[in-house]
C-alpha cells in the first residue's frame, strides 16, 4: 500500500487502526483522522467498505450443530467410557427416555444397518440362502413336513429313535460290506500262485540309450566298411604313414616303432585312434 | 470459582484419571472444536474425523498442559490447528480449486452455488440471512488461503481476542490484525465477484 498521507493520517496509521474502527473501539482524534483518511482516500475508503462487508458475512455464519454421536465416538477413541449423557452440556435428565431408547439403539444398529445394506452382503445371503433350499430339497425335506412335525416329548423321543436305527443300521450295512470285500480280497490272495523274487537289477548303463550291447555303443559312426584306420601313440610327434608296397590299391599300414606292417585289409585297433 | 480455575480443576482430576472429568472436557468443547474444523475444512465429514483427532491428540497430551502459559482454551485451538494444517497439507492435492459449481455441503442442499445466487427474488440484506447466503459464504470461505481463514474463523466465528489468536497461530499480533483484515476484504471481493458473474 503507498504512504498516502491525507488529513494527518498515511495509510500505513490507518490499516493499524482498521481492526480497532471496523470493531468500533476508536475514539477522539484518532477517530476523526481515520474517518478523514477514509473518506479522501481512493484506496483507503474502498478497503475499509470491503473488511466491514466480509466481517458482516462471516458474522452471519451460525454455529454448526455436531453429529449426535461425535461425543459417544470421542470418548469411545480416548477413555473407552461410554458417555451416559445426552450431547448438551446441562441437559442431563431433560431428554425423553424414548430419545434415549434410540440414540442407544442407533448407535448399535446403525453400524449393522449399514453393513447389512451393503450389496455384497445381500448378494452372500442370498447365495447360502439358495445354497440351503437347494440342500434341503435333495435331502427330501419339504415346508409341509416340517409343518406337520409334532413338538410333542414322545413324538421328539420317537423320532430320536428311528433316526439312531437308521443310523445304527446303515453303519452295520457299511461294515458288512466292507467284511465282504476284504474276505474276497483273501481269497484272490490265497488262489494266486507267488510271484517269482524280483531278478537282480540291471546293472546302470548311464549311456545305454539305445538299448544295444555295451560293444555295439563303442563302434565309429562316421567310419564307413572298408575305411583305412590309422593308429598313432601318445605325444606330441606325428606319426608318418607311407604305403610299402608301390603299386596302388594294395598300400598296407606300417606303424612307428613295429616292425610288422599291418596286415592288408585289417584293422589296426588303439586306445588312442587317430581317424583321417 | 471462576472458568479458567474449573477448567484447571477438570484437567487435574482427568490426568489424575478420572473419566468423569474427561468426558466434562470433551462436553464443554467439542461443539466449539467442531465449528473450528467445519468452516476450516468445509465438511462435516472431516470435520468430524478432525475434531474427533484433536480430542485423541488432548486425551495424550493433557498432562503437558500448563495452566500457567497461558489459557486451556488456547492450549486447545493451538492443537486444533496444528491438526488442521496437517490436514490441509495432505489434502492439498485432491482439492478443487473451483467449486463454484461444485456440490454443495452435506448441510445443505445439493445446488450449485451459481444456483443458489442467482435466486434475485430477495434483496442482499435479507439474502444475508437466508441459509443459502450463509453456505455461500461458507463456500466462498474454503477459497481463502488457510492462513487467512484461520485468522477469520478465530476471530469472527470463535470470538477469540487477538493476544489468544496470536498465541495459538504462533504470530505476532500485528501479522494477526492484518490476516483478518486481508482475510474479510478478500473473502468480500469473492462474494461481490461471485455476484458480478452470476448477476
Amino acid at each position: 500500500m503507498p504512504e498516502e498521507t491525507k488529513h494527518g493520517a498515511n495509510c500505513t496509521e490507518f490499516e493499524a487502526l482498521l481492526t480497532e474502527a471496523i470493531e468500533g473501539r476508536l475514539t477522539g482524534a484518532q477517530k476523526e483522522s481515520f474517518e478523514a483518511h477514509r473518506r479522501t482516500c481512493g484506496i483507503c475508503g474502498p478497503l475499509f467498505a470491503e473488511v466491514q462487508a466480509g466481517r458482516e458475512w462471516l458474522r452471519s455464519l451460525e454455529a454448526v450443530e455436531p453429529p449426535t454421536f461425535l461425543v459417544h465416538n470421542i470418548l469411545a477413541a480416548t477413555s473407552g467410557v461410554v458417555s451416559t449423557r445426552v450431547a448438551a452440556p446441562g441437559a442431563l435428565g431433560t431428554t425423553p427416555r424414548r430419545e434415549r431408547l434410540r440414540e442407544w439403539w442407533d448407535s448399535w444398529f446403525a453400524p449393522l444397518n449399514a453393513f447389512v445394506r451393503q450389496p455384497r452382503f445381500v448378494m452372500s445371503f442370498g447365495m447360502i440362502f439358495f445354497s440351503g433350499s437347494l440342500a434341503l430339497s435333495a435331502a427330501g425335506v419339504k415346508a409341509s413336513d416340517v409343518a406337520k412335525v409334532s413338538l410333542r416329548p414322545s413324538s421328539i423321543r420317537h423320532a430320536y429313535t428311528d433316526a439312531q436305527i437308521k443310523v445304527v443300521k446303515y453303519y452295520d450295512n457299511v461294515r458288512f460290506v466292507y467284511e465282504i470285500e476284504s474276505k474276497v480280497r483273501e481269497l484272490k490272495r490265497a488262489a494266486t500262485p507267488a510271484e517269482p523274487a524280483p531278478q537282480e537289477e540291471k546293472q546302470n548303463h548311464k549311456n545305454d540309450t539305445s538299448g544295444q550291447p555295451q560293444e555295439r555303443q563303442d563302434r565309429n559312426y562316421s567310419r564307413e566298411q572298408g575305411d583305412t584306420v590309422l593308429a598313432g601313440l601318445n605325444g606330441s610327434e606325428v606319426i608318418p604313414v607311407r604305403p610299402v608296397a608301390s603299386d596302388a590299391g594294395t598300400a598296407d599300414l606300417r606303424i612307428q616303432g613295429c616292425s610288422q606292417p599291418a596286415a592288408r585289409g585289417s584293422r589296426v585297433v588303439s586306445n588312442n585312434r587317430r581317424f583321417v | 470459582m471462576d472458568e479458567a480455575q474449573v477448567i484447571g480443576l477438570l484437567v487435574r482430576r482427568c490426568v489424575g484419571g478420572d473419566a468423569a472429568a474427561w468426558e466434562e472436557i470433551v462436553q464443554r468443547f467439542h461443539r466449539r472444536i467442531y465449528n473450528v474444523c467445519y468452516r476450516f475444512a468445509g465438511d462435516a465429514e472431516n470435520a468430524q474425523d478432525l475434531t474427533q483427532e484433536v480430542f485423541i491428540k488432548m486425551y495424550r497430551t493433557l498432562n503437558t498442559y500448563d495452566s500457567g502459559k497461558g489459557a486451556f482454551m488456547t492450549w486447545v485451538t493451538t492443537i486444533t490447528r496444528n491438526l488442521l494444517v496437517d490436514h490441509f497439507r495432505k489434502t492439498k492435492s485432491e482439492r478443487l480449486t473451483d467449486s463454484l459449481d461444485g456440490p454443495a455441503s452435506e448441510h445443505e442442499d445439493a445446488q450449485p452455488l451459481s444456483d443458489r445466487i442467482a435466486d434475485q427474488s430477495r434483496g442482499p440484506d435479507e439474502a444475508a440471512q437466508s441459509r443459502e447466503t450463509r453456505e455461500m459464504v461458507h463456500q466462498a470461505l474454503q477459497k481463502l488461503s488457510p492462513e487467512l481463514r484461520e485468522a477469520v474463523i478465530l476471530r469472527d466465528l470463535q470470538d477469540m481476542d487477538y493476544r489468544e489468536i496470536a498465541t495459538a497461530l504462533r504470530v505476532p499480533e500485528g501479522t494477526v490484525k492484518s490476516r483478518i483484515n486481508r482475510g474479510r476484504a478478500e473473502l468480500a471481493r469473492l462474494l461481490q465477484r461471485t455476484y458480478r458473474q452470476v448477476i
